[in-house]
Order: structure tokens, then C-alpha cells, then sequence
């Protein structure tokens, strides 16, 4: 059964409590971060800050200026770009919908954090013996039974654990019974083929200002690695086309120049 | 046969002022890559997780490789469509081909963030992932290279029973080699298929794949010409003026078939072009400057005839590959707007030493290969 995790944003009180608890079971160095006019904190993912809360102060339509908290972390793709780009295969989706890494097979091509749409895998550039590092949706949490660790934690339920198929339904109950209260939209519901981590926001993305920092809304329905796997459906048709005009070619060219000598030939003896 | 190479190199075994200057770029870079191993990529180069890519993809891999495409180009004309009277380019084409892949392999090296496990793809297969083709074909084509440089080797060691082998076997490289060639070239352009949200919409096309590979065989017809330009003024041969200006009515025929694929790839997009930014700028100078203006060149036979023009078309052309591959790769990425990326020094080195152990291994190759078919009798075609 594929499982997901409802974000429900507006609920969403900034604590940053799963950013401690993401911290603590992945034992990731904890480091000292500067106050930054975005408010927030730590101001971007990288290798040892796998999840994280934007901050956001808009205006609404009635002119109020409210706070908004966006959990952002791996959106675990149903069809993930970067499973289907990696060349030794060390990015794969689990049954659970968990999208996680071999750290034994990666060879640090980084073509994953250039495919990712949602810009999620991050490279230890600071090691000598470097690999990828985004949230794993606590897959060894998973396998024995529990919750990940953010939304175990967190204190207003804003992260909804459960089967995908209940979750959906769940937030479109939501949708429904508060008109106005949110944007008509599940974000991950299809966008690239449908992601395991789905939102509910008070307003569009757009709004949030968010769509061009790792929620972008014009990524289409397509999941990304269909653009190889289409290219790569391809390869064999064009290496045998190639391979066999070039040894057609060259018999033809060959006997062609071949009669063309002996014509010549013959016109010197006339 | 092979005994009867003469030494017509003067100054042979020299240290001559331009090779000094090579070793020395050269062991600047082997230091720095030896910082690079030893200290990571996140101390020594300015790639970060905006810019996982940097001068080594753009320069290194992708512009590598389309400038070493002479290697199949001409391998295709002679054999394939039995140009023969290009024979006396195919050589040295061949010999620029496997540094070319051989800059790219170890380019590729230091760029990897684990290049002990370099060999990966080979046990570990992902069918699914571009890379994973472009890595088989590189490996394959790299040893089908080799093979060719193997056998001037066994040529220049007079072991003739081993040539006869390898001649008998010869169709099956030039067939295999054209065949990988025309995947990877266009396949190194497909790995950019998986990212149009990232790109800007001047180089985020569909039509990637085949834009590659035609500009790769741009990159590999000027690159031949001014390589054997190159050549005959450092070793003072009489360079081939005829062959060449024949040759390079090929590029200019190659340079409008691309401009032609250009243009149509971005009308059928409807892609926005006349805007005046930086990348548009970028644009504009790789249409316009070398591809369309080459290709004008190229349509005088002044130009065509003179070293000087030839220079000209084949230096824009092949300056518009790598244009192209930076532009493509860097100019278009944007990722994350709000970073941007210079390469380090140290990048910069090691692509200067790389570039340097290029041409150094291409001057012992002119020294000990049987590069020119004056030097031997009896090349088999």
C-alpha cells in the first residue's frame, strides 16, 4: 500500500518541531545558522537539513497580513525523475512510496539534483567522500511500523500520516467542509505524475510566492522520467538503423566506385 | 613499411618554449587535482547545490566530446561513403578523437563526487537513464578509439600479422564506432530532455537529441581543419590547402543543415527570441556569430581557399559548439535564480591542464604514430 503524508499548511504553527525530530533520528550535525530576512531557518536544505519550514508573510485579499508555514522537503514522486536518471540505479521508489538511496552504489554524478523538478537532492559537498542526502520519508521507520519521525511530532497534527488513497479523500472532505479556507487544489494530487507528500494551502503557491522555490505549479502531469525513458525506448531502433545503413552504405559505395574504376578502365582501353 | 618513417620533425626531442609552458599548466593541474581528490569538491571548486553542474560538464564532457566527433565524421566519409580522398585527414582525426575522449574521461573524474567507482555502471544497470547509455557508449567508443591507436602502434612496430588481423576486422570498428557515436552524441543532449523547467526556453527543446548530434559533427569537421592547419604550421609541413577547402565546403554544407534545424526547432516551439537579456545575448553571438556567419564564410571560395579564411569559418564553428554546450548547460540552467556560478581556480586549471595534456599527447602521438600515409606505404582502407 503506498503511503503519504497530508501537510495541511494551515494548521502549520512554525514551531519547527519536525525539523528537530527530522534531525535527531538521522543524526544529522546540528550547526550554528544565522537570522536571515526570509525568516527562515535554516534558509535552505542542504546535506545535513533534510526537511524545513518556509516562512511567509502575505497579504490576503482583505488586505490582512497573515503568516504562512510550508513545510518543504522530498515530495517522494509516485514516478520519480530522479530514480529513472540515476545511471547505477542508487535512487529508487520503495513499495511504501518511500523514494530512497544506495549509498554504496552512487557514483556522485549529481544528474539527480539536476533532474529533481522539486530541486530536492543535495550533495555533501563538504566531504572528500561525498554522497546525495534528502529526506528518506523515514523508511526505516516505516519498515518496522511507524510514523515518520516530523509527523509523529508534530504538535497540530498539520502532518497526516497514513494510506494515500484515505489521505486524498481526506483532504478533499477538508476542501469541502471550510470552504474558503483553502485553495481548491491538492498540490501533489497529479502535478508530475502524483507525489506521496500532498498540501493543502490556504491560497495557490503563486500567491504563497513559493512556485519558483521548490513548488512550482507549471510542472505539468508528466512524471519527468518519462522524457528518457522515451529516448532510451529509441536507442536500440536507431543503433541497429545506424549500424545497418553504415554497413549498407559502405558495400554500395564501395562496389559503386568499384564499377566506376572499371569503367574508366575500359574507356582508356577503347 | 613501418621502418621507413623518417624523422622529418625539427627540433625533435626539444624542449621547446610552447611545450614547456604545456608541462608547466600541466603539473599546476595535476596539483590541483590531487587538492581536488584529496579535499572534495565543495572546497576546491564553486559548485554547490544550485550549481551541481559546472565548467567541468560544459567544458570537459559536452564540449569534449562534440569537438572530438571529428573521429567518426571522418571515419563515416572514408569508409561509409568512400570519400577516400580525405584518407590523409583520417589519421590524425582519429588520434584528436581519442585525446578528445580521453580529456573527457579523465575530466570526468575529478567532476565525480566518487570516482574511485567510476566503473559502477558497468556491474550496476539502469536501463531507464540516459546517463547510464551515455556512460556504456563513451566506455565503448573510447576502446573502439584505443583499438585504432593500438593498431598505428602495431603499424609503427612493424608487427604486420597483428595489423592484418585488426584490417580484417576493420569495417566492424568504423561501423561500431559511428553507431556509438551517433548515440552519445545526441544522447549527451537528451540528458537535458528531463529538465525544460530549468532551462530557458531558447535551448529547452525537444529536438535536443539530434541538435547535438549535428553540431557535433560540426565540432568534429572544424576541429579536423584546424587541427591539420595547427599541424603543419608547428611542424612546418606544407599544409592542405586543396583537401581542406573541399572539406570544409562539407562544414558549410553541415553548418546550414544545423542553422536550418535551429530555426525551425524554435519557430515550431514559438519560442521568444527577439528579447534583449543575457541570454538572448548568448544566443545571438551562437546563431548568428558561428553558425550562420561560418556558414556565409564558408560560401566563398576566397575564403575556402586561404588559410586565413579557413582558420576563421572553422574557428567560429568550432568556438559555436562549445558555445553552444555552455549555453545549453549553463547560460539556460536556471535552477535557482538567485545564486550564480563562476568556476574556481582550481576548475580552471585543471580544464587548462587537461587541454594541455591534450595537445601534449597529440605532439608524442605526430612523433611515433604513422599518423600520415606519406610515411607508410600500403594503408589499407
Amino acid at each position: 500500500m503506498s503511503k503519504a503524508m497530508l501537510i495541511d499548511t494551515t494548521r502549520c504553527i512554525g514551531c519547527r518541531a519536525c525539523q528537530v525530530a527530522c534531525k535527531s533520528w538521522h543524526n544529522l550535525p546540528g550547526e550554528r545558522t544565522v537570522f536571515s530576512d526570509t525568516w527562515s531557518n535554516p534558509r535552505y536544505l542542504d546535506s545535513s537539513n533534510y526537511t524545513r519550514i518556509i516562512f511567509r508573510e502575505v497579504a490576503k485579499p482583505d488586505d490582512e497580513v497573515r503568516w504562512y508555514f510550508v513545510k518543504r522537503q522530498c515530495m517522494h514522486c509516485l514516478d520519480p525523475a530522479c530514480a529513472s536518471v540515476c545511471p547505477v540505479g542508487a535512487l529508487y521508489r520503495l513499495d511504501n512510496g518511500a523514494v530512497v538511496y544506495a549509498d554504496e552504489k552512487c557514483i556522485g554524478c549529481r544528474y539527480c539534483m539536476m533532474a529533481c523538478p522539486f530541486q530536492i537532492p543535495k550533495f555533501e559537498w563538504g566531504s572528500a567522500v561525498p554522497l546525495i542526502r534528502k529526506c528518506d520519508f523515514c523508511a526505516d521507520r516505516q519498515a518496522i511500523g511507524l510514523a515518520p519521525s516530523c509527523s509523529t511530532t508534530c504538535p497540530t497534527q498539520a502532518l497526516l500520516f497514513g494510506d494515500r488513497k484515505a489521505l486524498m479523500q481526506e483532504a478533499h472532505r477538508r476542501i469541502g467542509a471550510h470552504p474558503g479556507k483553502y485553495f481548491p487544489q491538492v498540490y501533489g494530487d497529479k502535478i508530475v505524475g502524483g507525489t506521496a507528500k500532498l498540501y493543502l494551502t490556504p491560497v495557490s503557491f503563486e500567491t504563497l510566492g513559493l512556485d519558483h522555490r521548490g513548488f512550482r505549479t507549471d510542472l505539468g502531469n508528466v512524471p519527468y522520467g518519462i522524457y528518457g525513458r522515451e529516448w532510451m525506448s529509441k536507442v536500440p531502433f536507431v543503433a541497429l538503423t545506424v549500424g545497418g545503413l553504415a554497413v549498407g552504405l559502405h558495400y554500395i559505395n564501395q562496389r559503386r566506385a568499384e564499377v566506376q574504376g572499371q569503367k574508366s578502365q575500359e574507356g582508356k582501353e577503347d | 613499411m613501418a621502418d621507413k618513417v623518417e624523422k622529418w620533425y625539427p627540433g625533435e626531442g626539444k624542449l621547446t618554449l610552447g611545450r614547456t609552458v604545456l608541462y608547466v599548466i600541466l603539473m599546476v593541474g595535476i596539483i590541483s587535482a590531487a587538492a581536488r581528490l584529496f579535499l572534495g569538491l565543495g572546497a576546491t571548486t564553486n559548485l554547490n547545490d544550485a550549481y551541481p553542474w559546472g565548467l567541468w560538464i560544459s567544458f570537459d564532457i559536452l564540449s569534449g566530446v562534440a569537438l572530438a566527433g571529428g573521429g567518426f565524421t571522418m571515419a563515416a566519409a572514408i569508409y561509409i561513403f568512400n570519400l577516400k580522398k580525405y584518407e590523409p585527414l583520417l589519421r590524425p582525426a582519429k588520434l584528436s578523437a581519442f585525446i578528445g575522449y580521453l580529456v573527457f574521461v579523465v575530466g570526468l573524474f575529478f567532476d565525480l563526487g566518487q570516482p574511485w567507482r567510476i566503473w559502477h555502471p558497468m556491474v550496476m544497470w539502469n536501463p531507464q537513464s540516459v546517463l547510464f547509455e551515455v556512460s556504456w557508449c563513451v566506455m565503448l567508443y573510447t576502446t573502439v578509439l584505443g583499438t585504432d591507436i593500438l593498431i598505428m602502434g602495431l603499424e609503427r612496430l612493424g608487427k604486420h600479422d597483428l595489423v592484418k588481423f585488426f584490417r580484417n576486422i576493420y569495417l566492424v570498428l568504423v561501423v561500431a564506432g559511428v553507431m556509438l557515436s551517433t548515440l552519445h552524441q545526441s544522447s549527451l543532449g537528451a540528458l537535458y530532455l528531463l529538465m525544460p523547467e530549468k532551462m530557458s526556453d531558447l535551448w529547452a527543446s525537444r529536438a535536443i537529441g539530434p541538435l547535438f548530434f549535428c553540431s557535433a559533427v560540426i565540432g568534429g569537421m572544424s576541429v579536423i581543419i584546424i587541427e591539420s592547419l595547427i599541424s603543419s604550421w608547428a611542424y612546418q609541413r606544407k599544409p592542405e590547402t586543396k583537401l581542406l577547402s573541399s572539406f570544409s565546403k562539407g562544414l558549410g554544407m553541415a553548418l546550414l543543415v544545423y542553422f536550418a534545424m535551429k530555426v525551425t526547432d524554435l519557430y515550431a516551439r514559438g519560442a521568444t527570441v527577439w528579447v534583449f537579456d543575457k541570454p538572448h545575448f548568448f544566443f545571438y553571438v551562437e546563431l548568428f556569430g558561428t553558425v550562420a556567419l561560418p556558414a556565409i564564410l564558408l560560401t566563398f571560395s576566397e575564403v575556402r581557399n586561404s588559410i586565413k579564411g579557413l582558420y576563421w569559418a572553422a574557428g567560429l564553428s568550432a568556438f559555436g559548439v562549445v558555445l553552444n554546450r555552455f549555453n545549453v548547460s549553463l547560460t539556460s540552467y536556471g535552477g535557482y535564480r538567485e545564486f550564480s556560478y563562476f568556476p574556481s581556480f582550481i576548475e580552471i586549471v585543471i580544464t587548462l591542464a587537461l587541454i594541455a595534456g591534450g595537445i601534449l599527447i597529440f605532439d608524442l602521438g605526430t612523433r611515433y604514430l604513422p599518423l600520415y600515409p606519406s610515411e607508410l606505404s600500403g594503408e589499407a582502407g
